[in-house]
């Protein structure tokens, strides 16, 4: 296992230095905004008549930088807070740190993300087989035409089918929110229920993003894998079709692992759509929210937090690949 | 008559992709309908706008029923919802064309240029891929918005292509790295011919059924991303498109709440519908071009 060891390594190394880079770009490109926020800040302060000291540490206390140091340092302090885990505190939700922000936001998203794609798995990998099995079929090629398409309509086309269908017309889901705003969080069976309740649009919009990921990837892997010799070798041995059912899965399983990462991100990434439509407060409408206020820092820390879960997905999906195929393992 | 036959079969030797292409399209008819659905909308968007200059507003009929002077009804304000759809095609296509067209230039280009001189270009060029790859296309996109205003197709198409570009490149480096072992690579490098015919005559046409295949997939996303940032309401609308349409549905109309609005929210998501299946759809015979493995067997 020590060549498991070092590539796990090398990945994490790739995976850190691929952070710092897109720690700097973000840096970087907050700062390209117009409009200078720690500038207008600090002006607003000198408005309200505080002397040009306080205001500035009150701009330093808000934004976690002070605007007027060069950019570098800025960068490196910026660079020395976030490895303490301060990310800066929020603008529009004056002087709540920005990591407590996420860390009330992200359950909301990852949850539901990670229920759907469980679902999704589920059910595309199924579909995949009977696609790829039953190809020349009418029905197979209705399904995997289903795969491409759901996957390919925008998410929140989707969500807003499903609200129409489900909320609009036959008024069996709610639309908005977490749970009933009536009921005290806890672990009630009402609240609890209430929660799965208005979860469960979210969860099939999620399930529905990656269901045509899983389909088509399982459908190709497993046309290749009925292509190889050991198939035609069990089909000649007369083998019971259960057991060449297994070798099949097997086989055609190990390249639905970098479907996971990808549609992870995928679904992290574009999961703001999908709470807009049923506004469900979770990461996505975070960094939606801060766009519309102009909350920078809330608005780079989000963003930092996404592309960071992205590059764990990728990584966790790489060593899995490592770790169930051992021709790669070398 | 016989001069004609002659010349078809001559320009059907002389076209071998082209026949190929035809066979595959025609061989089932769910690929017929995708191309046609596809050119329907090209046609919509070269030519809708020219029969409806100005829209027609009509304060006396708010969210209207579907009637003759109104095929799909109107919306809050009294315009016609057929015209919005047929007037708002226009941004919605010519976005995604040049983004695509943005995409496979980069795309093509540097994926060419890695696999086929490899070593430290190629390394370098794919450390640029792996990033453009890694950064969130979306949330990039709408932090983008506050700074620069997607109004113009043009904009737009270039921002979306700036941000997707990583797939096709990546795609074609795979497959130029394959084809680079290939004997007529070898012969034609043998035969001591430029790079630069090596790479535009004899790998790009072969890569070409590849990349349109990403490009269309590409295209999808895009118009899902461009739509997108109008329905949340996060580029400031200058004239309608499906996107402005559907913002002002859900956020502004309360379409969700009311059954007479209901065809003036549906219009939209049913053109996004029509048009993903018309270019999976379509895929399907390209797929079967570049990869005949798919193919049933007899």
């Amino acid at each position: 296992m020590t060549g498991f060891a070092r590539r796990l390594a090398g990945k994490l190394l790739a995976g850190l230095v691929m952070v710092w880079v897109v720690v700097t770009f973000t840096f970087f490109l907050v700062h390209a905004l117009p409009g200078k926020p720690g500038d207008v800040q600090y002006e607003s302060y000198i408005m309200q008549g505080f002397n040009p000291e306080e205001a500035r540490a009150k701009v330093t206390a808000v934004y976690g930088f002070t605007s007027h140091d060069p950019l570098f340092s800025q960068y490196l302090g910026y660079l020395g807070r976030l490895l303490h885990g301060d990310l800066g505190q929020s603008v529009y939700y004056s002087g709540v740190p920005v990591s407590h922000l996420i860390w009330s936001a992200l359950p909301w998203t990852v949850l539901p993300v990670l229920t759907g794609l469980l679902v999704s798995f589920l059910i595309g990998v199924i579909a995949g087989v009977i696609a790829a099995v039953k190809r020349s079929s009418r029905w197979g090629g209705l399904l995997s035409v289903s795969g491409s398409l759901v996957a390919g309509v925008p998410s929140f086309v989707l969500a807003l089918l499903l609200l129409l269908v489900f909320h609009t017309e036959w008024h069996l889901l709610p639309d908005a929110g977490t749970s009933d705003i009536t009921l005290e969080p806890g672990w009630s069976p009402e609240y609890v229920g209430s929660v799965v309740q208005h979860a469960v649009l979210p969860v099939i919009s999620y399930a529905l993003l990656s269901y045509g990921g899983w389909l088509l990837a399982m459908k190709s892997s497993v046309i290749t894998v009925l292509g190889d010799d050991f198939i035609l070798a069990s089909e000649l041995r007369g083998l019971a079709p259960v057991t060449r059912a297994r070798y099949i899965g097997r086989n055609a399983i190990l390249p639905l692992f970098t479907v996971l990462a990808l549609s992870f991100g995928i679904m992290f990434a574009g999961s703001f759509f999908i709470e807009q439509t049923f506004d469900y407060p979770g990461l996505g409408e975070l960094l939606l929210k801060s766009i519309g206020v102009r909350d920078y820092p809330v608005m780079a820390g989000a963003f930092l937090l996404i592309t960071v879960a992205i590059i764990a997905a990728n990584i966790v999906a790489d060593l899995c690949y490592t770790l169930i195929d051992p021709r790669v393992r070398r | 008559m016989a001069a004609t036959a002659a010349l078809s079969t001559r320009l059907r030797n002389r076209r071998p992709a082209l026949n190929a292409f035809r066979k595959a399209v025609t061989r089932k008819p769910g690929r017929l309908i995708g191309l046609g659905i596809i050119l329907f909308f090209v046609l919509l968007a070269i030519c809708g706008p020219w029969f409806y200059g100005s829209l027609a507003v009509d304060p006396n009929a708010i969210y209207a029923a579907p009637s003759a002077d109104h095929w799909l009804g109107t919306d809050f304000a009294g315009s016609d919802v057929f015209q919005e759809v047929v007037v708002g095609a226009r941004y919605v296509l010519s976005t995604a064309a040049l983004a695509a067209l943005f995409t496979s230039v980069l795309g093509i280009t540097v994926g060419l240029l890695a696999g086929y001189h490899r070593g430290f270009l190629d390394s370098a060029l794919m450390r640029v891929t792996d990033f453009v790859l890694t950064i969130p296309g979306l949330p990039l996109l709408i932090i983008l918005s506050t700074v620069w205003s997607f109004g113009s197709p043009w904009q737009m198409g270039l921002v979306l292509g700036l941000t997707g570009w990583g797939g096709v490149a990546r795609a074609v480096r795979s497959q130029a790295l394959t084809l680079r072992e290939r004997g007529f690579l070898e012969a034609a490098r043998g035969l001591g011919l430029p790079s630069r015919h090596i790479i535009v005559k004899e790998l790009l046409p072969n890569i070409a059924p590849y990349v349109a295949m990403h490009l269309l997939l590409s295209v999808i996303a895009f118009i899902g991303a461009e739509v997108g940032l109008f329905f949340l309401g996060l580029v400031p609308f200058s004239s309608t498109n499906w996107g402005v349409m559907l913002n002002q549905a859900v956020f502004s109309g309360g379409a969700m709440n009311s059954p007479d609005a209901l065809v003036y929210l549906l219009s939209p998501l049913v053109c996004i519908l029509l048009l993903t299946l018309g270019i999976v759809l379509f895929l399907d015979a390209i797929d079967e071009l570049f990869n005949p493995r798919l193919r049933e067997r007899a």
